[in-house]
């Protein structure tokens, strides 16, 4: 028995402003909390076995949150559910507890793409949106600027083979993008950069701050689903 | 566009926007406009720091455990979140249901350290409340204020509507009910504050005016209202035990400064130090009892799933039961993983035994702060502690593996030489000795911090007629300390001094320091008490706009029959005390801590002291 779990919350509300590290400080208080155990690292410095399957933008909302944990002890799903959602702050809905598997390393190791949706103010046509958006991605290559992990310094990249699946639409007074981008270890795009090039391209000036962002999905390679 | 939108829009460009959001796990959800009144609690600092204080909790839960009040939470903006909110022109507003403040019924602020005061104008400000009661009509909250800075309410007299002076537990939400009723009776604010100021701990400092002589000392205080009482009487709880506890604490999501459960166990002291005023205000000592603490400690940690918990009081071990509690509560932590820290413990046998128990391995640090250096001027202060005593238990501390040591000292104490100096420079000395004497050539690594804070004269304390040092002196004796104490291991830390003389200035100011506030607010400071946003220039401005000569609540000795601009408040410590005090500080003559047997501060007029004599008596 590995007593491996995937819990699958969604952020939505204000609560999108709170920190990745903020988030595992909630969950590490729900765990001790509620008596959950979870299981340490072996080591000099030991740390309790839990992690989230992708780190989450500040700002950005989520349906698709998932944050994978051991415990000591074997707990069934429905009493690990239970427990865990009376100690959520507001805007943290918990969706699902599933046990995992077994040959699976790590969710962030398996992840392979992500899909958000996008919201842009927009006065742009339902018809000029899908045209601004042949042409963004009929471009050779789609380039744009990225911070280097290493130097902290901007460097161009070219992100079109990230891009798995883009489609737009007007809904309301927003351009609405759904896309479905590359996420992971092997390759990984961010949204914004899709954000930053799309706009560009598309001569879109919005500020930045008026856009939503939302993720939707993940997937991985190993096909688990959540 | 409405405010919710705009708000999202702002915390996307805004550092730690997790700050303004609310919605903790704790935090009361409650409909506005289904209550009577809407309380907004202010901390004028920000979030991270307002949200380890344990009296925000205290207060949130017992205003909120009425149905008919809903109290919600504010905190400073940093500068960024204020650069937004002012070109947005958005008004400032609760965490919790994001409520304007000024369209709360009232806005109460908790005062803690004086150099926060311009921080309470800019929320205000912020708030797009106007900041002189005289200019605030029926559509404006009613401003309070309360907390331990209250009980000298004057520099703030032209902007509070009213103060709640002493415990907050019962004090406020009954001012708070008045309201409510007053409200319902239809009568406006004038009406209200003419009922509110005769409840007890309720200061309305529009109903009184300051005659001022030539000398600009106080003539004397008019009432402008006859039913406004001749002194306030401080708000008292008389017992503590059954007093509801916050065990639900909201829990920040941004990380606070200090992130742990906290629970009181007493409140008061016995010792009677003269420089301290929390010594003075909080009397009488009043204890929960042992089993009551550690079911607190349990019911918090369990309601939290904090690791952290910490006792709070203003002498740990003073407590009649610490020995017994102590050690249960150590094996309770331990069995569950949490750390205990014990703040402002007497350093003794059992102490050791204690602190042994809790860092079997990690021995962190030890504090010790013998205030002054030299037992004559510990005498004069009635810090009862001599050097042996420290030497003894450091001696021991060195013996049990400890590596750091840090030293508490204040200067510019009454009566204070450069003997006295010396006095700091010779026990450091002395410990870096002893280190040698108990490690030899091994204690290399020890180190001995001293650090030195500015003497601030505190009102209600034995100390409230003694001057301050200047700026000069004191940067004077850092420098002779410097000197000093270039002492091979020793690391020295001091204050900064313009700080420390401001801090005075509103510590003893009258109400014509409602103007330095009003131009420094004007010239925008706030934040005073981080060095990165202190304004000196600003200050500086200030002073020379509002025409104020900080010499004259400074450095200026009063007389004893000086009427003091805090007169109007009764700390329930009597005058005559303190004046005895002032006089036996002068011809160094301790006063026994009254566990020994009482020594008359007066509060036996309110209420039964408990500690009389506990201890028996001692000869001294």
């Amino acid at each position: 028995m590995t007593n491996r779990y995937v819990i699958k919350f969604s952020k939505d509300g204000y609560v999108k402003y709170t920190s990745h590290l903020d988030m595992m400080r909630v969950f590490r208080r729900a765990f001790k909390k509620t008596g959950l155990a979870l299981r340490y690292s072996q080591g000099f410095n030991p740390h309790p076995k839990m992690g989230f399957a992708q780190p989450l933008s500040l700002g950005y909302a989520s349906r698709c949150e998932l944050i994978e944990f051991e415990t000591q002890e074997h707990h069934s799903t429905e009493d690990i559910m239970k427990k865990m959602i009376g100690e959520m702050p507001e805007g943290i809905k918990i969706i699902s507890c599933q046990e995992l598997r077994e040959d699976v390393k790590s969710l962030a190791a398996d992840a392979d793409a992500a899909e958000y949706k996008i919201w842009i103010p927009s006065e742009m046509t339902d018809e000029e949106l899908k045209a601004a958006l042949e042409k963004y991605l009929a471009q050779e290559e789609i380039i744009t600027l990225k911070r280097q992990k290493k130097t902290k310094k901007m460097a161009p990249v070219n992100i079109k083979n990230m891009l798995r699946h883009l489609e737009i639409s007007k809904v309301g007074e927003f351009a609405m993008i759904k896309a479905l981008l590359d996420c992971g270890s092997q390759s990984n795009c961010s949204p914004e950069l899709v954000i930053a090039s799309f706009c560009e391209s598309a001569g879109i000036t919005t500020p930045r701050h008026e856009m939503e962002v939302e993720r939707l999905n993940l997937y991985f390679v190993s096909n688990l689903q959540f | 566009m409405n405010n919710m939108n705009k708000l999202d829009h702002l915390l996307k460009r805004v550092e730690k926007p997790g700050r303004y959001i609310g919605g903790e796990v704790h935090s009361v959800v409650k409909d506005p406009a289904a209550v009577d009144a809407n309380f907004a609690f202010a901390f004028p600092d920000m979030y991270e720091i307002g949200m380890s204080y344990l009296g925000l909790q205290i207060l949130y839960h017992q205003l909120n455990k009425r149905e008919n009040i809903y109290c919600q939470r504010v905190f400073a903006p940093a500068v960024d979140m204020e650069t937004l909110l002012r070109e947005e022109k958005m008004p400032l507003m609760t965490l919790e249901s994001k409520t304007p403040l000024k369209d709360c019924d009232l806005l109460g602020f908790t005062l803690q350290y004086e150099m926060s005061y311009t921080t309470v104008l800019n929320m205000m400000d912020l708030a797009q409340i106007p900041l002189y009661s005289k200019d605030r009509g029926e559509e404006y909250p009613l401003i309070c204020a309360g907390g331990p800075c209250a009980y000298n309410p004057e520099p703030l007299a032209d902007f509070v509507d009213f103060f709640v002076i002493g415990d907050g537990e019962e004090a406020l939400p009954a001012v708070v009910e008045k309201y409510i009723e007053c409200k319902k009776a239809g009568m406006d604010r004038e009406e209200f504050l003419r009922e509110a100021c005769k409840m007890e701990g309720i200061y309305v400092p529009k109903f009184y005016e300051v005659e001022y002589k030539e000398d600009g000392t106080i003539n004397k205080l008019c009432k402008l209202y006859d039913g406004a009482p001749d002194t306030v009487q401080r708000a008292m709880i008389s017992e503590i035990e059954s007093v509801d506890f916050p065990v639900k604490p909201i829990i920040p999501m941004v990380e606070a400064v200090h992130d742990r459960s906290i629970v009181e166990t007493f409140r008061g002291c016995t010792r009677g130090c003269r420089f301290c005023q929390a010594g003075m205000i909080y009397r009488p000592v009043r204890e929960r009892s042992k089993d009551r603490i550690l079911d607190l400690c349990r019911q918090s940690l369990e309601n939290t799933g904090n690791d952290e918990l910490s006792l709070l009081s203003l002498s740990t071990s003073d407590h009649s039961e610490f020995e017994s509690f102590a050690m249960e509560l150590i094996d309770y932590t331990k069995s569950e993983n949490v750390s205990l820290s014990l703040p402002s413990l007497r350093i003794d046998k059992f102490a050791f035994e204690v602190l042994n128990k809790i860092q079997e391995f990690k021995k962190s640090g030890l504090t010790y702060a013998p205030e002054a250096g030299t037992q004559r001027l510990r005498d004069v202060i009635n810090k009862g502690v001599s050097e042996e005593d420290i030497l003894t238990s450091i001696e021991q501390a060195l013996e049990l593996g400890w590596q750091h040591i840090k030293l508490y000292f204040m200067i510019g104490l009454p009566t204070e030489t450069y003997e006295d100096l010396d006095g700091i420079a010779d026990l450091a000395r002395k410990i870096m000795d002893l280190n040698f004497k108990v490690n030899g050539r091994a204690g290399g690594r020890f180190r001995l911090t001293v650090s030195v804070s500015n003497f601030v004269p505190k009102a209600d304390t034995p100390f409230q007629w003694a001057a301050q040092n200047t700026a000069e002196e004191f940067a004077e004796k850092h420098n002779y300390l410097i000197q000093k104490l270039k002492i091979k291991g020793v690391t020295f830390n001091y204050h900064d001094n313009t700080t420390s003389s401001y801090e005075a200035v509103f510590a003893r100011g009258d109400r014509r320091c409602s103007k330095l506030l009003y131009e420094a607010h004007k010239a925008g400071c706030k934040f005073d008490g981080w060095s990165e946003h202190f304004k000196p220039e600003a200050w500086e401005k200030a002073f020379e706009a509002s025409g104020i000569d900080r010499n004259f609540y400074t450095t200026r000795e009063r007389s004893f029959d000086e009427v003091l601009p805090w007169d109007i408040i009764d700390c329930s410590v009597s005058k005559k005390f303190l004046i005895n005090e002032a006089k036996k500080a002068v011809a160094e003559q301790t006063t026994q801590d009254c566990r020994h047997g009482c020594v008359g501060c007066g509060i036996n007029r309110r209420v039964k002291c408990q500690m009389d004599g506990i201890l028996g008596g001692k000869n001294d």
